[in-house]
């Protein structure tokens, strides 16, 4: 009996333990279900336009949180260390793309028709393509000197280190377009056939819903750059190379693969979606300033996370939902807006409680470096 | 291996190094050491020892300095850029003052609590700083006033409304703004009376001076027999609130009251537009006036509404500080934020305030007794500024006129009526 005794005690002591999570998991889960409960049966505020709405603006801000957090895991799965740059990176690219409209908007084509026509305007697409391309460029040649500067010399150097480098080189590249650009918040100048705030009119229950142009754009142009990358990462050379690395340096580079030369390819991927991601943020927000990488560099970062970090459809994944969560979640539960970052990391804490691997990531056979 | 670990410290210490340098660089030089010792002194004047803080120290070479603490980078510089301006030309015009001249000492505190506590530590470090022209935000002023009532530094705020500002008790501080319990009253009434809306939703920032106005204005407007349909804070810096608006256009407000700085106004302004609130005004306050709101809103800001202090009389100070402005920085005042006359003003009390306890002593430095400072700016009677006349009374409000609201027509500011 005695001897029973003793094994039982840390035994319960070890139960509670194992259960305290699943047992936070559901308590949250009953909250959030009974605030469903209120919002939508007992109070019954919103018509469908309204969630329209905002399905429409957690999509868009969703594509961006997806693209930004491509690159996390991109970097993640092949170097097991977090990018704290990246969002610089896409800040970057929201300041090319910026220069490029201004440019576009400055250089004057004067017609028969239109005396006053710009480039901007008259080829409209050619302009969105160069500032994507200048965009793209930038950051992918920023995020290459970034890895070669930041990353490369502290390879071999434990783990800790190169994360306390990349917070560095964060800081530097927020200070640095502190200094070249100035502290002004800027505002992008669109093409007219994007301008902001316009898009189609749909009527739902008598309200008029805009789709934004903008919003469309980025969305179906996120979509597009998710599944191109895809496409190379599965199906071309550089994608196998890229794969095999992250699977095991040492091996790869046995069978005849340029680890250092893959390295910086993957890096300059993740900057030109970051580059692109910023180009789309300032198309559809219009206000950016040195300091606008940071908040959706730390969401997508946490979308990498929810998503299975080391995974790309899961952070694609991630990002759609944290884009979702934040735009629905507080309107849904009826809590304040204030708290929207609060929402959406609860949601993470619950969905890591039950998957801690993130939600379509799998665990690690072992650690890669 | 040992060699890389030392050479990554290395490269990660310069990193960090290089990156804290731009942020640093607006800052003046570390301020001279000085040695400030009470009985060593042989040509200390009599006040310093009867003082309550003590004296300041200057030496022959040295400058007086005056304090300003306000957002110089991020979404709220243009309030910075126009502070530091109007101090500058106060500091030009206040001249010498037996050979020693004065110095403002302009501080980023990027308009947060932290900043403004991170500011005062420093100003107050420095044993030349005499006075405080700010901070201009109101959650800096809260964070900066026990360190500054510590050190006994004369505080004037030409710009920081939250009104439990003066209530907090402190000697130092005094400010010549309206506060924001006029502004929140004179906002609700204008609204419900002279526009006649009866149904508005208010929004705030969440910080210190946008929350307390937001409040203020909300119960007033409740009081006059208005309905709030939806009282909310949005988090600062985002650029995308279109959930909350989304919310609140399924109440059909007939107006956004929102308390706050340019920066969320701004983008708030621009995303009414596309979510069923096109028809709602945009109300905003005097921490949305300024050039940085029309150049964001553009055609979207047409027919908002803001505050700004009343314009000052026409005087000869006035049409002084107006040509000097232009002329220094090629733009009128009152033009990037609302508070251009009360900043020159500000700096100006400091620093005749100054002046006139200042004494010379025997060793040839100069001696600035703070606590005599402190009261003559909190006892200030009937002085004549740009902006009008000041008197403080006993707790630090030196003017307490109303906000004159502004529309946008036609892509400028003009009155409303």
């Amino acid at each position: 009996m005695k001897s029973n005794e003793k094994t039982t005690s840390p035994l319960k002591l070890r139960n509670v333990v194992k259960y305290i999570r699943p047992i936070f998991g559901i308590l949250v889960a009953v909250y959030i279900i009974w605030r469903f409960y209120l919002v939508f049966i007992v109070q019954n505020l919103y018509g469908p336009e309204t969630w329209t709405r905002l399905l429409i603006s957690g999509l868009i801000i969703g594509g961006v949180y997806s693209l930004i957090a491509i690159g996390y895991t991109l970097v993640y799965g092949i170097l097991l260390m977090i990018n704290f740059a990246h969002g610089e990176l896409m800040m970057i690219g929201t300041f090319a793309g910026y220069f490029v409209f201004e440019a576009a908007k400055n250089i004057s084509i004067p017609s028969a028709g239109n005396p006053e026509m710009v480039f901007a305007n008259a080829y409209p697409a050619l302009s969105i393509l160069i500032a994507f391309i200048v965009g793209m460029f930038v950051s992918a040649t920023t995020g290459y000197f970034l890895e070669k500067i930041a990353y490369r010399p502290l390879r071999k150097a434990p783990r800790l280190i190169p994360l306390i480098s990349a917070i560095g080189a964060s800081i530097f590249l927020q200070n640095a377009a502190l200094l070249l650009f100035s502290p002004q918040t800027r505002n992008y100048t669109n093409p007219e056939v994007l301008s902001r705030g316009d898009g189609w009119k749909i009527l739902i229950n008598g309200s008029m819903v805009t789709l934004p142009y903008t919003g469309v754009f980025t969305f179906i142009l996120s979509i597009l750059l998710m599944v191109g990358l895809l496409f190379v990462v599965k199906k071309t050379r550089l994608g196998k190379s890229m794969r095999a690395v992250a699977m095991d340096k040492d091996t790869a580079a046995l069978m005849g693969i340029d680890v250092n030369q893959t390295i910086s390819n993957t890096f300059i991927i993740s900057g030109a979606l970051a580059g692109s991601a910023g180009v789309m943020w300032g198309l559809h927000n219009g206000m950016f300033h040195y300091f606008v990488g940071f908040i959706p560099g730390i969401k997508a970062f946490t979308a990498a996370v929810l998503g299975g970090i080391g995974n790309i459809p899961g952070a694609m994944l991630g990002g759609m939902l944290l884009g979702l969560v934040e735009s629905i979640g507080p309107t849904a539960l009826d809590i304040s807006y204030q708290l929207k970052d609060v929402i959406a990391f609860v949601i993470l804490i619950v969905i890591l409680i039950f998957r801690p691997s993130g939600i379509l990531g799998e665990v690690l056979a072992e650690e890669k470096i | 291996m040992k060699k890389h670990l030392f050479l990554s410290v290395v490269v990660l210490f310069a990193l960090v190094l290089v990156s804290c340098a731009p942020a640093a660089a607006p800052a003046e030089e570390a301020p001279a050491a000085e040695v400030v010792v009470e009985e060593v002194v042989s040509g200390e004047p009599e006040v310093c020892a009867s003082d309550a803080y003590g004296c300041a120290v200057i030496e022959p070479g040295q400058t007086v300095k005056i304090g300003m603490s306000s957002p110089m980078t991020g979404g709220y510089a243009d309030f910075g850029i126009d502070a530091e301006n109007s101090g500058l030309l106060a500091v030009a015009d206040a001249g010498d003052f037996e050979g020693w001249s004065f110095e403002l000492m302009a501080e980023d505190d990027e308009g947060g609590a932290e900043g403004g506590a991170a500011v005062a530590n420093k100003l107050t470090a420095d044993p030349t700083v005499v006075g405080m022209a700010g901070p201009l935000f109101s959650g800096a002023t809260a964070a900066g006033i026990p360190i500054y009532d510590a050190a006994g530094i004369p505080m004037l705020s030409p710009s920081a409304t939250n009104p439990p500002l003066t209530a907090m008790g402190s000697a130092v501080f005094n400010r010549v703004p309206f506060t924001d319990d006029a502004q929140g009253s004179a906002a609700a009434n204008y609204m419900f009376n002279t526009l006649g809306f009866t149904k508005i939703a208010v929004l705030h920032d969440g910080e210190t001076y946008g929350k307390g106005l937001a409040t203020i204005a909300k119960s007033e407007f409740e009081a006059l027999g208005g309905e709030v349909v939806v009282f909310e804070g949005i988090t600062v810096g985002e650029a995308d609130y279109t959930p909350i608006l989304t919310t609140i256009s399924a109440s059909a407000p007939e107006a956004i009251y929102f308390g706050g700085y340019s920066a969320e106004g701004a983008v708030l302004t621009n995303q009414m537009k596309a979510l069923g609130l096109e028809d709602a005004v945009f109300f905003g306050c005097d921490g949305t006036f300024g050039a940085d709101y029309l150049s964001l809103t553009g055609d979207n800001g047409e027919g908002s509404y803001h505050a700004k202090p009343k314009d000052p009389p026409a005087s000869d100070a006035k049409g002084k500080f107006d040509a000097d402005y232009l002329a220094a920085y090629g733009i009128a005042p009152v033009v990037l934020s609302p508070f251009s006359y009360n900043s020159y003003d500000c700096t100006t009390v400091l620093i005749t305030k100054v002046k006139e306890a200042a004494v010379v002593g025997g060793d040839g430095n100069l001696y600035i007794p703070r606590g005599a400072v402190v009261d003559a700016v909190r006892g200030l009677t009937n002085y004549t500024g740009i902006s009008g006349t000041y008197t403080c009374d006993e707790i630090g409000e030196c003017n307490v006129e109303g906000p004159q609201f502004m529309t946008i027509v036609d892509g400028a500011f003009a009155y409303a009526e």
